[in-house]
């Protein structure tokens, strides 16, 4: 397989808030110094991988609060906040995040190549890029050239969330910065039902684009298999905004409190029978004859 | 060497295991998922923990639930609702058994003769089926369905309708009625209290209208499980089949071995001659021979076999030819409570023979945000793919998500909707099909590809769609809709038929009349893949059932050399106390 130019390598984690993410993580959550020693590229994989979950994640509550939005930060950002608590609060964002990594099956050697194409997609989408590339830049392309040669697993968290993040990026260049590690959260809620639109047509560049990149006998199926993609993160983000996910205990297999969704609802579904019946059709219990 | 083997214990093959069964034949039932033996330790009432599509206790995936579901290609916005385990999609069917038009069937030749799919009609005439079905109605059993707050609601837009109410269990014309269905009416407290106490069995008995049919039936409470109210094939065929010798002179209970995933049919001559399966807890790989195979994986999963096992395919045809019902929801908006998450998940429906069918349709939350966001016609008010119809209902088809979606779910609102499916008269079309992906293999092989063409469908079966959007809509205004959403859904091969069909043109079908396969001998298959097409638009399982039923009568005759029943016995019902008080000494 061909290994992308670096870079496009680089665009892309400019362009897809991956500069951000693992500036973020490379600065804060480890604990490193500004004056330390900078890490060696096998450590920054190390500190690559949390921190593109991070962006995943990020990517998913943005998502989560485009299907409900609630009294959160994204559903504010995205310009739509309300009173009551969402799909963010309902952990819709995780349940997608944890969906695709953990129970979707996604071969690798579509994981793979579908990455390297989005690579090289998002370095040639035309999207500007930040005046001043950090230093930091050149290990995080090490990092990730690695990531995508190597033996390890390429989640399909994140494989989702750089796509929308490249879509978003697409709609709204001004999306590659600002709030939020994920350019799809940073987008208004009308923007990010133009980065969904762009996915969903039927004749959509970016697929093509993305075609052209795929090897044999990956190329053609890659854009069914995008819509699917697609598709699914919006259908399975909508059913987890209503779930009991959040609140769940499985050692009990009950809940511990009452789901965003049950809130927002009324709903109750733990009774084992309801006083709803009103009898038969005009009275009739049995349907008789052949005719 | 057995005498049968079945290839999955779903909506049709335990029928086939409990008919042979009966008749003292020695049936080996093998289920690539589970069995969930013990609902109250295994099951709950919660969407996730039960509907999760890659997760949730039915899903698509081994019996081991911290592992991966299985990888299905679907290369279009879609979702294949299969589901793995023991009674396979029925446990979370809703039980709707109507039977299909007779327009479908050969030599039929009432006036609207021509409004079906002519070209693909079952091989033998309706009036072949009806002791069949007479015996599965009987079996299971299927009777009239009680209503509740949302039928009332439903029945009243019928009858703004023009159409009379049908009280006969064969369709005739445009009609509405309470459906048939195979759920134990209920008896006692049930249906009339929430109140745990009461609803116990035998205290309450049948249906308690909980509301959870998409999460598996396990009501009443300490019912045993041939009682339990809804009658999925956990609950009445696979019973009936382990327990053959206690209630049956001269049966042979039959062995069921669940996680064994079929990946190879065996052949010899021509002709079947056993399986192998692979373990998935020890990735062991076993083989038994057989006198005939049955297959009944479903519609997705007995094509892919067919491939993966080499098995001739002359004309092209296994895989082709599947059928979706091509269905789309329609939703009104209530002003009031209309019970849509309480009760039978669908009590009441029309019929439009030569266009299709609608049915009422309840959904807890969760599954009702899911079912609104499944459009191919984008999102409501943002864009539309290309599409967004417009009619009679409210503004363009699409996905209600975002503000739309919280306003219309919030303090009850899910409980103001009324859920209108369409299922659509659609025509047996070669290029939607199942075929090899070129996608890697998994443990059990090559995956297969299920290819379903949304906007490419012939233009009987788009006008068809069209027609019966219409009418429900005119349905849901004629109940007090104070808005009318219609989805738009895209592909969920839910209803999926005859993908290895059975025909009278053999260039056209893959199964002969008696729904053995035309190229291999000993070989037949008993789901709905061997429906010949997608029956005019009513529920498939029953008439799978009675043509496994069939099946099961032509395999014991031209293999075994038996004798036929059906015409001159009388079924036992699957609530049979000596069911129960076997399942009861076996710990089942």
């Amino acid at each position: 397989m061909t290994e992308p130019p670096s870079l496009p390598r680089r665009a892309f984690l400019a362009r897809t808030g991956g500069l951000g993410a693992a500036g973020a993580g490379l600065a804060g959550g480890h604990g490193r110094a500004a004056a330390a020693p900078m890490p060696g590229v096998e450590e920054l994989i190390g500190l690559v991988r949390p921190v593109l979950a991070q962006l995943a994640l990020d990517t998913f509550r943005g998502l989560a609060a485009f299907a409900l939005p609630g009294d959160d930060a994204y559903s504010r950002a995205q310009g739509t906040p309300r009173g009551r608590a969402g799909g963010v609060t309902a952990e819709a964002g995780e349940l997608v995040e944890a969906s695709l990594d953990r129970f979707v099956p996604f071969p690798q050697e579509v994981a793979r190549p579908l990455t390297m194409a989005l690579v090289t997609a998002t370095a040639e989408a035309g999207i500007e890029l930040p005046r001043h590339l950090p230093s930091e830049l050149g290990r995080l392309d090490a990092a990730l050239r690695l990531l995508l040669r190597g033996d390890e697993k390429i989640p399909l968290s994140l494989v989702a969330a750089v796509l929308l993040g490249l879509l978003a990026a697409q709609v709204n260049p001004a999306a590659t910065g600002g709030p939020f590690l994920s350019p799809f959260s940073r987008l208004s809620y009308r923007d990010k039902a133009r980065a969904f639109e762009l996915l969903e047509h039927t004749d959509s560049d970016l697929v093509a684009l993305l075609d052209t990149h795929l090897p044999q006998p990956l190329r053609g199926s890659v854009s069914g298999l995008l819509k699917y993609l697609g598709s699914g993160l919006l259908s399975l983000v909508a059913f987890g905004c209503f779930t009991e996910h959040a609140v769940w205990d499985a050692a009990r297999r009950d809940i511990t409190a009452l789901p965003v969704g049950w809130r927002l609802t009324g709903y109750d579904g733990r009774t084992d029978g309801l006083d709803d019946l009103k009898g038969y059709y005009q009275g009739r219990k049995e349907a008789v004859g052949r005719a | 060497m057995r005498d049968v083997i079945v290839v999955g214990a779903g909506g049709g093959g335990p029928v086939i295991a409990k008919e042979l069964a009966e008749r003292g034949l020695d049936v080996l039932l093998l289920e690539a998922g589970p069995r969930h033996a013990r609902p109250r330790e295994e099951w709950t009432h919660y969407e996730n923990d039960a509907n999760h599509p890659l997760t949730g206790f039915f899903r698509f995936g081994p019996a081991d639930r911290a592992k991966s579901a299985w990888f299905r290609e679907t290369p279009q916005s879609s979702f294949v609702m299969q589901l793995s385990g023991v009674g396979g999609t029925t446990q979370h069917y809703f039980a709707n058994s109507p039977r299909a038009y007779p327009g479908v069937f050969s030599g039929y030749s009432g006036p609207d003769a021509g409004a079906y799919d002519t070209r693909h009609r079952f091989p033998f005439p309706y009036a072949e089926l009806v002791p069949y079905y007479e015996w599965v109605e009987a079996t299971l059993p299927v009777q009239t369905a009680a209503m509740g707050a949302k039928e009332e609601v439903y029945f009243q837009g019928c009858e703004t309708l023009g159409i009379p109410v049908q009280t006969a269990l064969t369709t005739t014309g445009d009609s509405y009625r309470p459906q048939q269905n195979a759920i134990l009416q209920p008896g006692g407290h049930a249906g009339r209290t929430a109140d745990p106490r009461l609803l116990v069995f035998p205290r309450s008995t049948g249906c308690t209208f909980c509301g959870h049919c998409s999460q598996g039936c396990m009501q009443p409470v300490h019912a045993p499980r041939n009682q339990f109210a809804k009658r999925s094939t956990d609950n009445s065929y696979v019973p009936m089949a382990l327990t053959a010798d206690a209630w049956s002179p001269g049966g042979r209970a039959a062995e069921l071995i669940t996680d064994a995933f079929v990946t190879r049919i065996h052949t010899e001559a021509g002709a079947a001659t056993g399986v192998t399966w692979r373990t998935g807890a020890t990735g062991d790989s076993h083989r038994e021979d057989a006198r005939a195979v049955v297959l009944s994986g479903g519609c997705t999963e007995n094509p892919r076999l067919w491939h993966n096992s080499g098995l001739p395919d002359p004309n092209g045809w296994v895989g082709r030819g599947l059928t979706d019902h091509h269905l789309d929801f329609v939703v009104g908006v209530f002003d009031h409570d209309v019970g849509n998450s309480r009760g039978p998940g669908s009590a009441a429906r029309c019929d439009f023979p030569g266009r299709g069918a609608l049915e009422q349709t309840g959904f807890p939350p969760a599954l009702q945000a899911l079912i609104l966001s499944t459009s191919d016609s984008g999102i409501r008010g943002a864009y539309t793919n290309g599409r967004g119809p417009r009619g009679p209902w409210d503004g363009p088809a699409g996905r209600v998500l975002g503000p739309q979606l919280a306003d219309l779910m919030q303090d009850g609102g899910h409980d103001r909707l009324l859920n209108v499916l369409v299922l659509t008269d659609d025509d047996v079309e070669p290029d939607n099909r199942v075929l090899p992906s070129v996608f890697p293999a998994d443990a059990h092989g090559p995956v297969p590809k299920v290819e379903v063409h949304h906007r490419r469908r012939s233009a009987r079966t788009l006008a068809n769609r069209e027609f019966l959007a219409r009418k429900a809509t005119a349905l849901l205004r004629g109940a007090g809709a104070r808005t009318v959403l219609r989805v738009d859904m895209f592909p969920v091969p839910l209803h999926v038929q005859s993908s290895l069909r059975t025909g009278l043109d053999p260039r056209t079908s893959v199964l002969d009349a008696d729904c053995r396969s035309r190229a291999v001998d000993r070989l037949y298959v008993a789901d709905n893949s061997a429906l010949a097409n997608s029956l005019g638009g009513p529920n498939p399982t029953l008439t799978t059932q009675a043509l496994a039923t069939r099946t099961a009568e032509r395999v014991f005759t031209r293999v075994f050399g038996g004798d036929p029943w059906v015409r001159t016995g009388a079924p036992v019902v699957s609530t049979d106390v000596r069911v129960s008080r076997r399942l009861a000494e076996l710990g089942l």
